[in-house]
């Protein structure tokens, strides 16, 4: 699932080459695309670590920040409900990106001053509103310097501006961990705290993305958090509660050549157990051998899978409104080894951030069989490389 | 064509010198008025685009004390109080060698806060690369124009001087901004990351402002005051329009000055036409009777001779408008440069031509001409249809009015004394006033010109003989003529007279000030590239070096700042006073003694005459100021004499100022000598303790005040350009009335030549005619001038700039008025003198 964040990597790649297309009310620009083609060189990793082999996890410390990776992650998504049937998803994501590697001591800074910094913080927020049949969603992005962004691990708090993640100050751990965002018309405050323990993915919490040395990345995942606290959107707060998921990942290079974007599930079941799939697409439409997932047991024993064990069809489709791209809209997810039978259908077909780099990231229903019984289920689905095809074929 | 359009393209025809001079004088008196308002309009235009450009699309702003704000408010804002739109901002002054000095305006920002002020520096641009910017120790972007100018590209490095203290900046890349008024207020501008700038002026954790976009109604409303509830003391939080307006308000009274004195020029202009128009039709009066005894219309003539005023008007004003521009571009650099010495930095990349200027100074151009020939049309009406020679007529009327003229001066300049003494503080009632007592004293005219021949023909007579008598009744024979032109003879000089000895006393009043205000033997500062006020603030450790300098004495230190008030920029001055400086205060209020004492131990003020004048406060008062205690009350313990600021000066003993500002630099230095030191050596020495790093502006006591002088010298340089103007405006009327009076007698002058006067006596007959007029007007224009400095100085200058001058009247100044009219009034016989004497008298006796 590492793959889930290559967009974000994008927009950090568009920010190096100038900040356009911010806000979007601007096309992303062929600009960003070639910065994002020369950051994704090897050339680029200059300076960087690399994710080569599996290492210990140290925490709270792995919490906090890994600067000498090129990019990191703090991705929260949720779904949620009110006491009156009111039914809301949210996704909020902490994007870390270095503009260039530590300096030779380690350090972060060019220059003695508050705001010197190698260190630029990117935010998305979104809030679905399945009542409303809204979908609001926010990209900030920030300099880590000055107080601004920031990320550390004990007293836990990963922040851009007002937006924020912060654990206790004092035990070194980041549970329970209160998120915070607003935006112009939506807000999300929740306290989170997990109902079952971390998931280290891939091997042993090294997910590789493809054949090369390196493009991989540190991966582990909370897949069930207990969320509760309040939505407001337009201005109307709803007391809410239900269920979240975290994924912590950091990389220097991750994609390959050919790959041209990916489908990403993160399912919660009723049966108590979790399903994570992603499938990266080839340029020929094809599913990339890296594609890989797990199934998380109801009692946190986690079972890898690998590109042959999931088949994934998509069963509707959805043009975006903003440039006509198409999506998969509506999904059947089997894996046999599991006896996982899914029908996936979207809460709102428009759940499109525009943003700097356009991708769909939305809430999702779930229905089916687990082992022949029934079962149902909630997540989040993230689709890549569909909108904006030039930028989604050379950024893979 | 009608045969009285004919007659008059004929005698135009034929007269090509009378009109060319109408033209010129249109032309001369609109060029002055465009001009002026040109380089006003260009210096406000220059002043609203560098605000409006460098403060993108800013709604409010937060300021602070002199030391600016804590870049922790910033974080506050907007991590606790969530106001994304927000922006840092680090600002500053510097230049380059690679830019020949020119004022670099030093900007800090953060590009990711810029999208929503300045989108042109947030990137994406296909030069400016914000990684790289933020990764580049010392990077700098550069508009692309300037970096031109500069001959660097990117990756070169740019040698700064920031402060006195080089600053070698590396080029990152070039902005382009999209829209013209962006590009061109930004075209001095050198960008760089918040911290960089920081580190430039030496103020790390220190922002000059916070700037803000704020949306209108309830939820701008609440932002704001979520911002509010967060500021430290003496932090202002204000709408961005409001700053602007309070200091482009601060250019009212010397923009009103500049155009009083434009406007004078326009009057000349109008003396000017006026008496061309009366000329042409009074040399025609018979040729219109005939043409009227034949049969032609009064609605014909007044076509004809008011279409010849339309084109005569037409054609002055467009050559005007076309010189008003030229001249505009060179008097826009004297405006900028005044405004930069007197208030605040202000770069003007060139003329800005509104039209609404030209169409002003158009209508002003046509208008006056017409007003002007008003008289000249009615005149040429009043032709009787038979042709009799009736200019006894018109002088008969004439002289019948000299005493009414009189009378109405008398009111008119009785009524300007009124309106000067009214207790207001108007300063354009004060130029109403002004004008009044002006016009006045120009209507008193011909009574004094009559009164003055008469005294003098007996002289004349006997002295000169016949011919001396006839050349003095000859004035008041034609006293239609000879009037207007005394009037604007003595307007002319008594206005260059009147500037003159206003310039005169001021620049005493300075120079003595400056001779008691310079105490100190040495003074330091770092090299400001915008003003001559020291601005910045020297290295500590280069002070305490310089300070340990055997020879030195004594030390005095000062820091300067500007406080944004209600009316404008206000100086406050840290002064750390050795007791040998305290003679430079002179006190008009309070006594030295007690007001040092509460200057040094009670945490008392010292104010300006024209902070004291401005806001109306004396010893024993209280005034406040915003620091960064918040607003903060202080006792006025005296009120010296300042020709520095005439926005005012408050000064406070370092001790205070470091109780109620976090901001413990120093700006400049005066030392004080041991009294077998040689200064020479001392300055030597203070340059080497201060260190290759701190560049400095070392200057002995008498450098700095010449260079002060120099200053004030440039301050003036304008007035004397527009006092030059008006007098050569004057001048030509003078000219032209004065021969056209001469070439009018030319049959006067043909008869006396056939009773066998030589050319010779002629010459004599028509100098000392000319000469009478001058010397009646360099006499009369000296009281007037007089009148008018006294109203310039007690009035005009209190009202505009809130300090007392000491008048001071050179009685050089004064023979040169007497000297300078009756020059111009010899001058202008000259050529019909010569032409008079030249002619055979036959010819001069036959009529056109």
């Amino acid at each position: 699932m590492g793959s889930r964040a290559c967009a974000p990597v994008a927009v950090l790649a568009g920010l190096l080459g100038g900040l356009a297309g911010c806000g979007g009310d601007e096309p992303t620009e062929a600009r960003a695309t070639l910065s994002l083609v020369e950051t994704l060189g090897g050339a680029d990793t200059v300076g960087y670590a690399r994710a080569v082999e599996p290492r210990p996890f140290v925490f709270p410390a792995d919490h906090g920040p890994h600067p000498g990776f090129r990019s990191e992650w703090w991705y929260y998504t949720g779904n949620l409900d009110g006491p009156d049937g009111e039914r809301f998803g949210f996704q909020f994501t902490l994007f870390r990106g270095a503009l260039a590697p530590p300096l030779p001591d380690g350090t972060e800074a060019d220059s003695a001053d508050g705001w010197a910094t190698r260190q630029v913080y990117l935010g998305h927020f979104t809030v679905t509103d399945a009542r409303r049949g809204t979908f609001r969603e926010a990209e900030r992005y920030t300099r880590a310097s000055a107080g601004l962004a920031g990320a550390r691990a004990d007293p836990f708090r990963v922040w851009l501006d007002d937006w924020e993640v912060r654990g206790p100050d004092t035990g070194g751990t980041p549970w329970p961990t209160t998120l915070r965002a607003r935006d112009s018309t939506a807000a999300v405050t929740l306290r989170l705290e997990p109902v079952k323990p971390l998931v280290l993915q891939g091997d042993r919490g090294l997910s590789r993305k493809g054949p090369e040395e390196g493009n991989a990345s540190y991966y582990y995942s909370y897949t069930r958090l207990s969320a509760a606290g309040t939505v407001e959107v337009d201005g109307e707060p709803v007391s809410v509660t239900g269920s979240a998921w975290l994924d912590r990942e950091w990389s220097t290079s991750a994609l390959s050549d050919g790959q041209v974007g990916w489908d990403w599930f993160a399912l919660q079941l009723s049966d108590g157990s979790e399903l994570m799939v992603y499938q990266l697409r080839r340029a020929d439409g094809t599913p990339d051998p890296f594609s890989a997932g797990v199934v998380v047991g109801p009692a946190g024993e986690a079972v890898s899978l690998a590109s042959g064990d999931v088949l994934l069809e998509s069963t509707g489709e959805w043009a975006s409104p903003l440039d006509g791209a198409v999506y998969p809209s509506g999904w059947r997810v089997r894996v046999p080894s599991a006896a996982l039978d899914l029908r996936v259908t979207p809460v709102l077909a428009d759940q499109e951030l525009d943003v700097s780099f356009r991708y769909w990231e939305g809430a999702v229903d779930v229905e089916g069989t687990a082992d022949g019984r029934p079962v149902s289920g909630r997540g989040y689905v993230e689709l890549t490389g569909y909108a904006g095809a030039a930028a989604g074929r050379s950024g893979g | 064509m009608t045969l009285v359009a004919a007659a008059s393209r004929r005698w135009a025809w034929r007269h090509p010198g009378q009109v060319a001079l109408t033209v010129l004088g249109v032309a001369l008196g609109v060029a002055v008025v465009v001009a002026i308002d040109l380089a006003i309009q260009s210096s406000r235009a220059a002043f609203q685009l560098s605000t409006e450009a460098v403060a993108g699309r800013a709604t409010h702003r937060i300021d602070g004390g002199p030391s600016g704000l804590p870049e922790s408010l910033f974080t506050r804002i907007r991590t606790d109080v969530g106001l994304r739109a927000s922006a840092p901002v680090v600002e500053g002054w510097g230049s380059s060698e690679a830019l020949e000095g020119t004022a670099l305006r030093i900007l800090g920002v953060d590009p990711f806060s810029e999208r929503p002020f300045r989108p042109w520096l947030a990137g994406g641009g296909p030069e400016l690369d914000v990684a790289v910017l933020l990764t580049t120790p010392d990077g700098v972007v550069l508009p692309g124009p300037l970096a031109e100018r500069a001959g660097v590209q990117v990756g070169d490095t740019l040698v700064l001087v920031v402060e006195g203290r080089t600053r070698p900046a590396v080029v990152v890349g070039t902005v382009e901004p999209d829209d013209e008024l962006a590009r061109r207020g930004l075209a001095d501008v050198v960008v760089a990351d918040v911290g960089t700038v920081q580190g430039f002026l030496d103020r790390p954790g220190r922002l000059s402002r916070i700037e803000l976009v704020v949306p209108d109604g309830p939820r701008g409303a609440a932002a704001l005051a979520a911002v509010s509830a967060v500021l430290p003391p003496g932090a202002t939080l204000s709408p961005v329009g409001t700053r602007a307006e309070t200091l482009s308000g601060m250019l009212r009274a010397f923009d009103l000055n500049l155009t009083a004195l434009s406007l004078l020029a326009l009057v000349f202009g109008m003396f000017l036409i006026y008496n061309a128009m009366t000329f042409s039709v009074v040399q025609r009066r018979e040729l219109l009777g005939s043409l009227r005894a034949l049969g032609v219309t009064r609605g014909e003539v007044i076509r004809t001779v008011g279409g010849e005023a339309l084109w005569t008007a037409l054609a002055g004003t467009a050559l005007g408008l076309g010189a008003g521009v030229v001249l505009g571009r060179g008097l826009v650099h004297l405006v900028t440069r005044t405004i930069n010495d007197l208030y605040f930095v202000l770069t003007v990349q060139g003329l800005t031509v509104p039209a609404s200027v030209l169409v002003k100074g158009g209508l002003l151009g046509v208008g006056a001409t017409l007003l002007a020939a008003w008289p000249a049309v009615r005149e040429a009406v009043q032709a009787p249809p038979r042709a009799a020679a009736t200019r006894s007529l018109v002088e008969d009327r004439v002289r019948r009015l000299v005493p009414r003229a009189a009378g109405a001066g008398v009111a008119l300049g009785a009524g300007g004394a009124g309106l000067l003494a009214v207790p207001s503080r108007s300063v354009l009632l004060s130029f109403v006033g002004l004008f009044g007592v002006l016009l006045g004293a120009a209507l008193v005219t011909p009574l004094a010109t009559v009164a003055f021949v008469r005294a003098v023909t007996p002289v004349l007579g006997r002295t000169v003989g016949i011919l001396g008598t006839l050349a003095a009744r000859g004035v008041s024979a034609a006293l239609s003529r000879t009037a207007p032109a005394v009037a604007a003879l003595v307007v002319a000089v008594s206005v260059t007279v009147g500037l003159g000895v206003m310039i005169q006393s001021f620049r005493s009043t300075v120079v003595e000030w400056l001779d008691h205000t310079l105490q100190a033997d040495i003074y330091v500062s770092p090299p400001s590239p915008v003003s001559s006020r020291a601005e910045g603030a020297l290295d500590p450790g280069a002070v305490e070096r310089m300070a340990a300098v055997g020879g030195v004495a004594g030390l005095s230190t000062y820091r300067g700042t500007e406080l944004l008030t209600d009316q404008g920029l206000l100086r406050v001055v840290a002064l750390d006073l050795d007791p040998r400086g305290e003679r430079a205060f002179r006190f008009l209020d309070g006594r030295a003694e007690t007001a040092f004492a509460r200057f040094r131990g009670d945490g008392a003020v010292l104010v300006s005459e024209p902070y004291a004048y401005r806001n109306r406060v004396g010893v024993g008062d209280t005034i406040r100021l915003s620091t960064d205690r918040g607003p903060t009350a202080f006792g006025v313990a005296g009120v010296f004499r300042d020709y520095g600021s005439e926005r005012g000066v408050v000064m406070m003993a370092r001790s205070t100022w470091l109780q109620v500002y976090d901001d413990d630099r120093v700006t400049s230095l005066g030392f004080f000598l041991q009294d077998d030191a040689d200064v020479d050596s001392v300055m030597a020495e203070l340059r080497s303790a201060a260190g290759p790093n701190q560049a400095l502006v070392v200057r002995s006591n008498r450098a700095l005040r010449d260079a002060s002088l120099e200053v004030f010298d440039r301050t003036f340089a304008i007035t004397a350009v527009l006092r030059a103007l008006a007098f050569v405006v004057a001048f030509i009327g003078v000219l032209s009335a004065l021969m056209a009076l001469q070439l009018e007698r030319g049959r006067e002058l043909g008869v006396l030549r056939a009773n066998g006067l030589t050319p010779g006596q002629v010459w004599g007959l028509v100098t000392t005619q000319t000469g009478v007029l001058g010397l009646v007007a360099g006499l009369l224009a000296v009281p007037t001038g007089l009148l008018l400095a006294v109203v310039m100085i007690e009035v005009v200058n209190r009202r505009s700039f809130g300090w007392t001058l000491e008048m001071e009247v050179g009685g050089g100044l004064l023979l040169q008025a007497v000297g300078l009219a009756l020059a111009g009034a010899l001058l202008a016989g000259l050529y019909p003198a010569w032409r008079m004497a030249r002619t055979s008298p036959s010819l001069a006796l036959r009529e056109e």
